[in-house]
């Protein structure tokens, strides 16, 4: 069972290819191309790395956010056509929780933060118990200065990981006392932990429809908010938030 | 055994705006499916297409239009010998969407891939439209972003023979809609008013005409119509909608007709195409028709779909092009502004 990974979320470009138990190559890397230019060819590149076939490949995992949401788009339209075209299952993974699935750490809290524009993230925390990641706080949207602070509050260490730390909070805030960043190449999506999390989510049977899955963006387009705004009577109750 | 060109299968994708579309061709001019999904009543209550409700579109619809689109064609997608897509111009993030997927499927199929220019596209609408139209002719181009003439000298041979200098005719239309309080899309709420009232009630202004050139300018005749539609406002006459409809459109019909005809009897080509989406409009179409009679010019126009955006004409296109050696490789990326140069 070989599976291809990808996450194209963030600014970082990465794709990585497994089979249970082994990462057998990974290519990960914030520069100055276009994920559209990219993605295509590290993923030729991963897989001749792996020396896997891609007729071989037996699923594919994307992280399906949230996230930029054109990133998502390119990630997720080469991961549908790639499953269609090649006859494999697929199956999208959250993005923040493939962040915390990097740092193994008992008796922390996880917080993890995306970067949502204009001072905001995607917010949702994790904690290891048991050798399981178990969600401690479900994502939201909120000011980046506020969640910091927030942190400061709680009753246990905190480790930040995510784009919009490494943007927005290392070397630009104060960080409480009971709160640090993570290093820094364990802070940025990696497709390993998305191949990772996509080979047990395949193993429990569970996959996503090709022809309907949609990237998880938690927030609706700025012109329906505004549109709703100008036009309250006809706005239509607004959605629980998505589930994860 | 290398397949006979007349045999290849093209796969062409097309998400430049509000439309996701595939289709599947058989040698150049064979449409075995042409897949359209418009997303134009989502946009409606926005009074135009919203760039990032687009691309939610596309990404939801590209799947299931593919798959209906090989369904249609009875193709299966491993006979498929190619796959062609458009690169630009049009919505960044709506391109995006198409490109990723076909690139993908080129390497999946480890098949060849082919970037299309959408403008292109739309000029080799009419390819499928009169399957015994060959090079030379003159292309008029109006569409939604661009108005120009093209002299096409071969299937990948194109002089451009002017284009426009800020807005095009599609914006324009557009516009003064939006002002009249006509529902998006404007243009063909324009032609049909235009159909009632007096073409010569109000006179417009008609940019560029001295003889020779060829660039298109309609800034000018679009802020004399808003002029006209706040001046009566202030003086509290009621809006003759159609009067103005008429006029407008008038300003801009003569202006294309006079210099696509010069320009076909600049070049010497006996046959004119209308292309983009625009190219529905049928006072413009009428106009042409009529122009084109009196001169002895055979005068072309694709049908209402393959005016529309549509894969068919990115598959045409993208057919002639490979048959010339213009493949991309993976690197290929969307160019939102992407315009028609001379090959
Ligand atoms: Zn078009």
């Amino acid at each position: 069972m070989s599976i291809l990974a990808i996450d194209t979320a963030t600014q970082v470009s990465s794709v990585a290819v497994a089979d249970e138990g082994r990462l057998l190559s990974e290519l990960t890397m914030q520069g100055k191309l276009t994920h559209s230019e990219t993605l295509l060819p590290h993923i030729e590149q991963v897989l001749k790395m792996a020396a896997v076939n891609k007729e071989d490949l037996t699923g594919i995992a994307i992280s399906n956010g949230p996230g930029s949401f054109t990133g998502l788009r390119i990630g997720l339209a080469a991961a549908k056509a790639m499953s269609y075209a090649l006859h494999i299952p697929l199956v999208g993974v959250s993005t923040l929780k493939a962040l915390a699935y990097q740092l193994p750490v008992p008796g922390v809290r996880l917080m993890c933060l995306l970067d949502a524009q204009k001072g905001n993230a995607y917010v949702e925390s994790y904690r290891w118990q048991d050798s399981l990641l178990q969600l401690a706080e479900a994502v939201k949207v909120a000011k980046i200065s506020d969640i910091v602070a927030g942190c400061g509050k709680l009753n246990e260490q905190v480790i930040l990981l995510g784009d919009a730390v490494q943007k927005k909070i290392v070397g630009k805030m104060e960080l409480p006392e009971n709160v640090q960043a993570a290093m820094p190449h364990l802070m940025m999506p990696r497709a390993a932990a998305v191949a990772m999390l996509g080979l047990r989510e395949l193993a429990a049977g569970h996959t996503d429809n090709v022809m309907d899955l949609e990237p998880v963006y938690i927030r609706r387009s700025e012109a329906e908010v505004l549109w709703e705004k100008r036009h309250p009577e006809e706005a239509k109750p607004t959605k629980p938030t998505e589930e994860m | 055994m290398e397949k006979n060109k007349e045999e290849l299968l093209t796969l062409a994708i097309e998400s430049s705006c509000d439309e996701t579309s595939a289709a599947v061709l058989r040698g150049g001019r064979e449409i075995l499916a042409n897949i359209i999904s418009t997303q134009i009543p989502i946009h409606q209550k926005f009074g135009g297409v919203v760039p990032e409700i687009a691309s939610r579109k596309h990404i939801v619809n590209i799947m299931p239009v593919i798959d209906e689109c090989l369904r249609t064609a009875g193709v299966e997608l491993k006979d498929i010998d190619q796959v062609a897509v458009t690169y630009g111009p049009g919505l960044v993030g709506a391109l995006l969407v198409g490109v990723s997927a076909a690139k993908s499927l080129a390497f999946s199929l480890g098949k060849p891939l082919i970037g299309v220019n959408h403008l292109e596209g739309h000029i080799f609408a009419n390819f499928l439209a009169a399957p015994d139209l060959e090079p030379p002719f003159m292309a008029l181009v109006v569409s939604g972003g661009h108005t120009a003439l093209v002299d096409v000298q071969g299937y990948n041979r194109f002089r451009m023979m002017g284009q426009t200098r800020d807005d095009a005719a599609g914006e324009a239309f557009d516009k003064i809609a939006r002002v009249m309080g006509l529902p998006y899309p404007g243009g063909p709420r324009i032609d049909a008013l235009a159909k009632e009232g007096d073409p010569m009630a109000i006179d417009f202004p008609q940019a560029l005409t001295e003889k020779g050139n060829y660039e298109f300018s309609f800034s000018g005749l679009k802020s004399a119509v808003l002029n006209y539609i706040n001046s009566e406002k202030m003086k509290g006459h009621e809006l003759n909608k159609a009067d103005i409809a008429a006029s407008f459109q008038r300003s801009v019909i003569e202006v294309l007709v006079g210099k696509a005809f010069q320009a076909v009897k600049e070049a010497g080509r006996d046959t004119l195409v209308l292309a983009g989406g625009v190219a529905a409009n049928s006072g413009l179409e009428a106009r042409l028709r009529e122009e084109a009679e009196k001169r002895g010019v055979r005068f072309l126009y694709p049908s209402k779909i393959l005016c529309t955006d549509n894969a068919a004409m990115i598959g045409c296109r993208g057919y002639y092009q490979a048959l010339a050696g213009g493949f991309s490789d993976l690197y290929l990326n969307a160019v939102p502004g992407l315009s028609l140069t001379d090959k």
